[in-house]
């Protein structure tokens, strides 16, 4: 009777941010970002393509509770990137990589039909 | 302000291709990736499946809710899928959920008339839009008629008076909000294997022992040549990461005898479909849907100008 419903799980709230930023008091280059409905999927790709930069200290991700639809990616840079140009340059990358595995596969598919 | 890219180039190569069925090779990537694509596949790449029924008249020995619940369950011919509205977010109906932009009506009215019990199965069913029907499993061999695969899927079967008849919605969903909507029989990955044999080793065991090892692997990884006597790997992706053999080279006393490992950026792939969509389809969906997903978690214009904003402050509170 009182269940939630099922879509709360990845329609984002009216009047919630998706992504919202939160800068560390204590160390410089360090954030934290809350994304809204979204679970490992997001999180680990993000995680992983931010290990990849030289200049990320620290990347990590945590689904805080498996009832509460939001992930924390906490992000420690260098001085000669932020924790901001780290996170969009992941986003940007993965999104590069997808489209190289998309024509990869499109062309992949092409031959396929015709050898077979 | 652009950073260097670390972007990978990954690879793939298809191994068997059929409309419901697909194994391929994903290389030069890594594990977050590859997993990534396995759920959205299952749970994310949209289908349409029926949502709401409403029953005029049900004479059949199941009750409204279950025949409603295996309506929800046939697979759907989903191509449409990914251009059409979710109910949720259609304007045209204002969350009516009933437009043709974001629904599909289906009709279905079967009556008994004879002795013999009468089969309703998806094929009864009439959809408003023929792009959107149930899938058909007989591979449009019209000799599978009367085999299972032709026949449709059952729904209830009718005896001589009994009838069923209704109206059915189908809309378009995801697999996270109910497992009806996921396009996704099985989706599963593995990493390819490496295997190495030890053959100084390998030497130093007798037939009787060389064939005793080989058969305390579960699957047929390796095998043995009949005229050299050789042991050799014949099929690497058979083993199931169970380190029978390894243990077994212990227990025999020859630690080391073979080593396998797991190559971290290569992948194996097997995709089945429900037929709701290709198996090829999928994965093409599940890539937009990965990028369509991070686009939706990039950050907002004010977010960055607060931060700006924000790291002035501090330059000038630092004396900057
Ligand atoms: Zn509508």
């Amino acid at each position: 009777m009182n269940a939630p419903d099922r879509y709360e799980r990845f329609v984002v709230p009216e009047g919630t941010k998706k992504v919202s930023y939160e800068r560390d008091t204590k160390i410089i280059n360090a954030a934290s970002f809350t994304i809204e409905r979204e679970d490992h999927t997001i999180g680990n790709i993000l995680r992983m393509q931010l290990h990849k930069d030289p200049n990320v200290l620290f990347a990590g991700y945590k689904l805080p509770h498996p009832l509460q639809y939001k992930i924390i990616i906490r992000i420690h840079t260098t001085s000669q990137s932020s924790p901001m140009q780290a996170y969009n340059q992941s986003i940007n990358d993965l999104d590069k990589e997808l489209d190289t595995l998309k024509s990869g596969f499109e062309a992949e598919l092409l031959k396929f039909s015709k050898d077979y | 302000m652009e950073g260097a890219s670390y972007a990978r180039m990954p690879r793939v190569k298809i191994r068997e291709l059929k409309d419901d069925y697909m194994k391929f090779e994903l290389r030069d990537t890594d594990a977050s990736v590859a997993n990534a694509l396995r759920r959205v596949m299952i749970s994310e790449v949209p289908t349409i499946a029926i949502d709401l029924v409403e029953i005029e008249v049900n004479s059949s020995v199941l009750n409204d809710e279950f025949i409603a619940h295996r309506l929800g369950l046939i697979p759907l011919t989903s191509e449409r899928a990914m251009a059409m509205r979710f109910s949720r977010d259609c304007d045209a109906c204002d969350g009516d959920g009933q437009c043709e932009y974001c629904s599909v009506e289906f009709h279905l009215r079967v009556k008994c008339m004879t002795d013999q019990t009468l089969d309703v199965t998806s094929k009864d069913l009439y959809s408003s839009d023929h792009t959107v029907v149930p899938v058909d499993f007989s591979g449009g061999d019209p000799s599978s008629v009367e085999s299972a695969d032709g026949r449709g899927i059952i729904i209830v079967k009718l005896r001589r008076g009994q009838e069923l008849r209704l109206r059915a919605i189908a809309r378009k969903g995801i697999g996270k909000d109910h497992a009806k909507w996921s396009p996704a029989a099985t989706v599963t990955f593995m990493y390819e294997p490496e295997i190495h044999i030890n053959e100084d080793l390998m030497e130093s065991l007798s037939l009787e022992e060389k064939k005793e090892w080989i058969d305390s692997s579960p699957t047929r990884v390796f095998d043995i040549d009949p005229v050299t006597q050789q042991v050799s790997v014949v099929d690497a992706e058979a083993y199931s990461y169970d380190d029978e053999v390894i243990k077994k080279a212990e227990a025999m006393g020859k630690p080391g005898l073979v080593e396998i490992t797991a190559k971290q950026d290569s992948f194996i792939f097997t995709v089945e479909s429900t037929g709701a969509v290709k198996a090829s389809q999928l994965l093409l969906n599940a890539i937009e849907i990965v990028k369509q997903k991070l686009d939706a978690v990039r950050l907002s214009e004010d977010t960055v100008e607060a931060d700006d904003q924000f790291g002035e402050l501090g330059a000038h509170m630092r004396g900057g």
